[in-house]
């Protein structure tokens, strides 16, 4: 049955794909500004405006500038970067190891902050860890993430004249010290996820301790342990997948922000980059990339839950 | 405010230069060779000099480039000044108005890689370097030689120039990082052009060891530099960093040995706000002060009303509280610019000697209301303002600032901002229909500034500007030869320009460069040579 979900999704998502392909398209030549003008007055690639427009095949209609995009793209060719001259795809695996570090490593601190911090919180109701796991939360949400990075980078070198950012380790060169550099900005990045996962695990824990079938467990005298993680974290932890579902797009976006306060050379700072130069292809093959992405995580995430709770079928 | 205190002011902004800190000392220290020194930089787009105007890649290729002549560099060579020296050139000569021939040095090598493997430079070398520098599309820098006709090589280590008329600073466009950066043509045989970091094979003293996109540069000793023993440092490590606070900390930390921002300088701003702090962490660094060479104007369409009326003109000036503008944009401290700015110490005429035209640079909206009635606007008209922010926010802050003092005299210029390209694209090159608002390119020799922005027809001249007295003084400047007349015909032109007001100068900022005090003989500068200025430098550390 699940295999037969996970079709049917498949399938509805080649239409959700075309329109968002639609979107990244058209989206980056709404933004003022003209690649062309802007190549001839940083580059001076060619004098001749025209000429150039033709060269990069801007000259002709946008609805025949898509359909050969989206062609080429279906074939895995994301097209040529205007600015490096590269492939988009080549450019895009080069960088992209080193967002999936920041963002696999951002959604582990969330998790491992927000779901501990949630039960805790949680059984504890009302008690001083509470308020203290409920005020934190709130603060986590509230914060900037590029403000935080900013006291973080700028403080302790005031302070001790010390620099928590050092020089960009590539993995190849020192493995540890590549995901070491990462371990700051990640905790960052999960800072604001983990605040808005805690508080819905604890919310979601509280609702079902109150549950009869977990009062029935208290009165037969199961051990504290028992009773709130099996009883009641697994039960409550549902709607807790489907908000990492959507805090995953969050960090995903948020890694626009850290890699570039971090300096860390990855995808994300790579479209930074192309949206300031106008590098069309580049935008679109990135955003084409991370809008499958989140199609996929939203299936996995529906996927998840036939796992985590077998009452449900599909 | 009476211009007695503009003069003052200017004079301070250019005083200061040599008020600060003195620049490290030298004298009596024995170079040492080795060290790393590091500092921060911006990834360049390609590596091609001749494909690009940004500073991004002209100030890495200065590492690893040389060119026929150079500025001389190092802690006596005052900053804004510029004074020529051979690079690959060890002699020159003028045999008559429009020939220089050059006598290269030999043995120079290119760096030992491929495809060039040190082979050594030829005569034949520069000439292919000038010739594709002249004739490869879009090079943005070829009007830098436009006075060219011809580049010979009579023999191996000779250079023939041959101009198509007298173009007295034919010498200064050589030498300027911006221009011929000579290159091997075998790398453009097996690349098709200069852009990959592969093809950056040069004659200069380091070589481009790594390149890291978006993360940075290492360049590593030239072993076979053709000036004996140099260069002194063994590394330069440069490190891309976009992010302002993480620069803040990197320095503060200790791992910049340069300031930061262009050209090797901290931004006022910041400056106040860590200056204490760095005379604890770090109180050996040195600082030095001098104007920046980067001017904003406000030009106009003198060719058509209202602007063609010198009434308007003068109450446009007038109008602009410059003061004001040093005190919120620059922190107080700048320096008043005649139409060549007081960076350029050496060409910018001094505001005691500006003589009639100095009265329009000081704030008088009273006079400046009573000129446009005069000039039969009483209620004053509105304009439209081009616009840019090239991204800064001191640009932006300064054009409300003359927005403001504008509409307060009755000038209502409407703010048309447009995105960077289209602005270089129209604007900048003079197509717009009322006025505009921006920066100049911080060019490091005055006929840039003036024959450029005044001789009729030319690009730059964005004020349309077709007067023939001063297109008359700008060819005779650039046919004299003897620096005193030629120095003398440049204030003359200034006074001259003053009086009309084609363009509304603005106040320059004061650039604070910083460098590590165990950093030794070195000098800063403007300009995009950092190669060149710490050619000679060591690390005492």
């Amino acid at each position: 049955m699940l295999r037969r979900y996970v079709a049917k999704r498949l399938l509805i998502a080649i239409p959700s794909l075309l329109i968002a392909s639609l979107i990244v398209f058209t989206l980056p030549r709404l933004i003022p500004g003209d690649a062309v003008q802007l190549m001839l007055a940083e580059k001076a690639y060619a004098k001749d405006v025209a000429e150039l427009r033709a060269k990069l095949g801007l000259d002709r209609p946008l609805y025949v500038q898509y359909v050969e995009w989206a062609g080429r793209a279906l074939r895995g060719d994301l097209g040529e970067s205007l600015w490096t001259r590269r492939p988009v795809l080549d450019e895009i695996a080069q960088r992209l190891p080193v967002t999936l570090t920041l963002a696999s490593l951002a959604l582990a601190f969330a998790l491992l902050i927000a779901i501990p911090v949630g039960v805790i919180s949680a059984a504890r109701q009302d008690s001083l860890a509470d308020f203290v796991a409920r005020s934190a939360a709130i603060l986590g949400l509230s914060v900037p993430g590029f403000w935080l990075a900013t006291l973080l980078i700028v403080l302790p070198a005031i302070w001790w004249g010390w620099r928590p950012v050092g020089d960009f380790v590539e993995f190849s060169r020192d493995p540890l010290g590549y995901v070491r550099q990462i371990v700051l900005p990640a905790a960052v990045l999960g800072i604001a996820a983990s605040a808005a996962l805690m508080r819905l695990t604890r919310g979601m824990l509280l609702e079902v301790l109150r549950q009869d079938y977990v009062r029935t467990a208290w009165a037969k005298g199961l051990a504290e342990r028992g009773i709130v993680l099996k009883h009641g974290l697994r039960n409550a932890i549902i709607p807790v997948v489907t908000l990492l579902g959507t805090q995953l797009p969050q960090i995903i976006g948020g890694t626009v922000v850290i890699e570039t306060v971090f300096g860390l050379p990855g995808m994300s700072r790579f479209l930074f980059d192309a949206i300031n130069q106008r590098d069309y292809p580049v935008i679109q093959g990135v955003n084409l990339l991370v809008v499958s992405t989140v199609v996929l995580i939203n299936l996995a995430v529906d996927a998840l839950y036939a796992v985590l709770d077998p009452r449900i079928r599909y | 405010m009476d211009i007695r205190r503009r003069e003052l002011l200017a004079l301070s902004g250019m005083a200061l230069a040599s008020a600060t800190l003195a620049p490290s000392t030298t004298w009596g220290q024995t170079p040492k060779r080795g060290g790393t020194l590091s500092l921060r930089t911006w990834d360049p787009p390609h590596f091609d000099p001749f494909q690009t105007i940004s500073y991004k890649t002209h100030i890495a290729l200065s590492f690893t480039h040389s060119r026929l002549l150079r500025h001389r560099a190092g802690p006596g060579v005052v900053p804004g000044t510029f004074p020529i020296e051979g690079d690959l050139a060890e002699a020159w000569s003028q045999p008559n108005d429009t020939t220089y021939v050059f006598k290269l040095r030999r043995g120079v090598r290119w760096h030992n890689k491929p495809p060039v493997n040190g082979r050594e430079v030829t005569a034949e070398d520069v000439v292919f370097s000038v010739n594709y520098f002249m004739t490869v599309k879009g090079n943005a820098n070829a009007y830098m030689l436009r006075s060219l006709d011809k580049v010979e090589a009579p023999d191996r280590y000779t250079v023939k120039f041959t101009l198509k008329e007298p173009f007295v600073w034919f010498l200064d466009m050589l030498s300027n990082p911006h221009a011929v950066a000579i290159v091997a043509r075998e790398v453009l045989d097996k690349f098709g052009d200069y852009k990959k970091p592969e093809a950056v094979v040069g004659t200069g003293p380091w070589m481009l060891e790594t390149y890291r996109p978006n993360v940075g540069l290492t360049f590593v000793r030239n072993p076979n530099y053709f000036v004996a023993g140099l260069p002194y440092i063994d590394r330069i490590e440069t490190t891309v960093d976009e992010d302002n606070a993480s620069r803040i900390a990197a320095f503060l930390s200790g791992k910049y040995d340069l300031g930061w921002e262009f050209p090797a300088t901290i931004n006022r701003t910041d400056w106040v706000q860590i200056k204490d702090t760095l005379k604890q962490k770090r109180p050996r660094l040195q600082t030095l002060e001098f104007p920046a060479p980067v001017m904003s104007h406000v030009s106009m369409r003198t060719d058509q009303k209202p602007f063609s009326d010198i009434r308007v003109r003068y109450a446009m000036s007038l109008a602009i509280d410059r003061q004001a503008i040093i005190d919120s944009v620059f922190e107080g401290v700048g320096a008043m610019n005649p139409p060549v700015p007081a960076a350029l110490r050496e060409w910018s005429v001094p505001f005691d000697k500006l003589g009639e035209g100095a009265k329009y640079y000081a704030h008088d909206p009273a006079e400046a209301k009573r000129l446009l009635a005069a000039a039969g606007y009483p209620g004053g008209f509105p304009a439209s303002m081009c616009f840019t922010t090239y991204g800064s926010t001191v640009l932006v802050d300064s054009m409300q600032l003359v927005q403001k003092d504008l509409k307060a005299v009755g000038i209502d210029a409407k703010i048309d901002q447009k995105e960077y390209g289209a602005y270089i694209a129209t604007c900048f090159y003079g197509k717009f229909d009322s006025i505009t608002y921006g920066p100049q390119t911080g060019f490091l020799e005055p006929d840039n500034f003036l024959f450029g922005q005044y001789y009729p027809g030319e690009l730059k001249n964005q004020s349309h500007i077709n007067d023939p007295v001063v297109a008359d003084m700008l060819v005779r400047q650039r046919r004299t030869a003897d620096l005193a007349k030629r120095r003398e015909i440049i204030f003359e032109i200034q006074r001259y320009l003053a009086k009309q007001q084609y363009y509304v100068q603005m106040p320059s900022g004061v650039y604070i460069a910083v460098w590590e005090g165990a950093l030794k003989n070195y000098g800063p500068n403007m300009g995009y040579d950092y190669g060149g200025r710490l050619m000679a430098a060591w690390l005492d550390r």
